[in-house]
């Protein structure tokens, strides 16, 4: 609609509005008339003009079910998300509760490791903090020491198997490296390593520069696999070979926990 | 010891600002990963709290959507076969798409695998280790023709006793959700253990760098992307293999065993549960098949055959 248009229409409602407001209903129904048949110069300009443009996207034999396919999960996102769920109580019970879990485990395991003490956070009691995140990158604390020999800790073992290797459950296991420490949480099921993650972070930098997003199982599921981080591929890793070996560190002490 | 104060010159300085939280959701780990706001006292909170929410939404679509729980909904609707049940929107919005999927692949994606699924010994609840086992006919044969949707009422009818297998949607949902949560933050990603969202770019202000598992040396790489904006899933016959037995967790809907035509497949869409599921598609379909579904639906993907034959879209070359 182009700005003539806009301002004939403006001038027509200006001179209906005055004339009703007058008391001169024969000059209403004139500028009546006068906007019906604006807004069927309207349609008549506009709307062929849309829907061949949709018309055109649509036919398209390449186009067609993907527009549809992407269109609907788009859509399904936009819906639920809309529908504003996670206000709802029920979840957010469930994620304190599995935040509070978490808070304890993460309290258990911030022990061990010495210096990494930070007041205010692992000290304080999990209940009194249910909605505090469970693992949570801290501006690196500065500290005295951080051994090699890092400490882990179990937590939530479910049916061990007999005939396997590892017990199955959650492990987490201490790394240092210059740059200061980091947490691994192993996750054993069936007696097997389904993955890793890094669950504490104390170091200078971020730890992402040794966690490439990997498709495959996000961290490496092996501590031998930390070396993969070191492609030159991924630029992520590059400058953390430290940072790396403390990880693959913290899984292996991990993992001894899920041998013993 | 190094402290904060000698922070070298390589690394830049937002960097520390940067939040990476790892939690255990819907049977893998979920990382939240935000690239550190530019300024602003408020922010930080603010984005506390988003991040929280993001991951709410992995325990609210798990509740509906979970087959390992018999008092989830998705579970419920197999007590009440041959009537229409009223259910959520995620759970309705997740069986739509995943119905849609089944019929643009001709059932080699199909839910409603569920039940063969359980019976092949994926039947077992992350969190408490319980199994489930679910009493149902198995001589009968099941396919995604057997659900009915009604939008209107937004219910679900099953036609026939089955259960809905909505593992290869939920979990990219959830990504997409928390995506959706995190929007505002830009620059972000979420890896929630194969399916992952990249939002923006990375705290060095490029575009993500993905690496995609060698499906048979799990120390290499077999391919690198760059992405941003863009959901990323692999699905991999070395991921979730059975209790029981050596199947893997992709079964071929048309046989009931696992699909075997390839060894992996990455797709890269607009959003998490599109990808998770072309992948797990085109998994089934194999590679010829597999590459004429994405150029019908113009995503990008990559196939790996078992001899490890590589099989990518045109557009794939965009990513590297």
């Amino acid at each position: 609609m182009d700005k003539s248009t806009l301002l004939l229409l403006a001038i027509v409602l200006a001179v209906f509005g005055a004339s009703v407001a007058a008391g001169h209903p024969a000059w209403g129904t004139f500028t009546g008339i006068a906007i019906i048949l604006l807004a069927a110069g309207l349609a008549a300009g506009t709307l062929p003009l849309h829907s061949r443009d949709y018309f055109e996207e649509r036919i398209r034999p390449s186009q067609r079910m993907s527009n549809s396919l992407i269109t609907l999960s788009s859509a399904a996102i936009v819906a639920i998300y809309a529908a504003g769920y996670h206000r709802t109580s029920p979840a957010a019970h469930r994620f304190d509760s599995q935040t509070r879990q978490q808070r304890t485990s993460t309290t258990i395991a911030s022990v061990p490791p010495p210096g990494a003490a930070k007041p205010g956070i692992d000290a304080t009691p999990p209940v009194s903090r249910s909605v505090a995140p469970p693992v949570k990158k801290r501006p690196p604390a500065p500290r005295k020491a951080a051994p090699g020999a890092p400490s882990d800790s179990q937590v939530a073992p479910s049916t061990p198997s007999a005939q396997t290797r590892y017990k199955d459950g959650v492990y987490l296991g201490w790394g240092s490296c210059p740059h200061g420490d980091i947490e691994a949480s192993v996750l054993i099921q069936g007696g097997k390593i389904v993955s890793t993650a890094i669950s504490q972070c104390l170091t200078r930098y971020s730890c992402s520069w040794i966690a490439p997003r990997t498709p495959g199982g996000g961290f490496p599921d092996l501590p031998g696999q930390v070396v993969e981080r070191q492609s030159p591929k991924v630029d992520y890793v590059s400058g953390a070979t430290e940072s790396s070996y403390a990880f693959s560190d913290a899984v292996a002490a991990a993992l001894s926990k899920a041998t013993e | 010891m190094h402290s904060l104060m000698q922070s070298p010159q390589r690394c830049p300085k937002r960097l520390s600002d940067d939040v990476v939280r790892t939690v255990a959701l819907m049977g893998t780990f979920v990382t939240i990963h935000v690239v550190g706001p530019e300024d602003g006292p408020r922010r930080p909170m603010q984005r506390e709290e988003a991040i929280e929410r993001a991951f709410e939404w992995f325990n609210r679509v798990e509740e509906c959507c979970t087959r390992f729980e018999a008092r989830s909904e998705v579970m419920q609707l197999a007590n009440h076969v041959g009537v229409p049940v009223r259910v959520s929107t995620i759970l309705y919005e997740a069986v739509q798409f995943a119905l849609a999927v089944a019929e643009e692949s001709e059932g080699a994606f199909d839910p409603t695998v569920g039940y063969a699924m359980e019976t092949r010994g994926f039947n077992r609840e992350h969190r408490t280790g319980k199994t489930i086992r679910t009493p149902l006919d198995s001589s009968i044969s099941v396919s995604y023709r057997d659900v009915r949707l009604d939008a209107d009422r937004r219910t679900i009818t099953l036609l026939r006793p089955l259960i809905l297998d909505l593992g290869a949607v939920a979990k990219g949902l959830a990504v997409d959700l928390a995506a959706r949560e995190l929007r505002p933050f830009k620059n972000f990603a979420i890896d929630a253990g194969g399916d992952l969202y990249l939002g923006g770019c990375n705290p060095d202000g490029q575009p993500w760098s993905i690496g995609i598992r060698h499906p048979r040396n799990n120390h290499e790489l077999i391919d690198s992307l760059r992405l941003s904006d863009r959901a990323v899933c692999t699905s991999g016959d070395y991921e979730r293999r059975s209790a029981q037995e050596s199947g893997h967790h992709i079964l071929d809907p048309r046989t009931g065993s696992s699909a075997n035509a390839v060894v992996s497949v990455t797709v890269i869409a607009p959003n998490a549960m599109l990808a998770d599921a072309l992948a797990t598609a085109a998994f089934v379909l194999g590679p010829a098949e597999g590459m004429q579904l994405f150029d019908r639906l113009a995503v990008d993907g990559l196939i790996i055959s078992p001899g490890l034959e590589r099989y990518a879209t045109r557009g794939m070359r965009e990513y590297h």
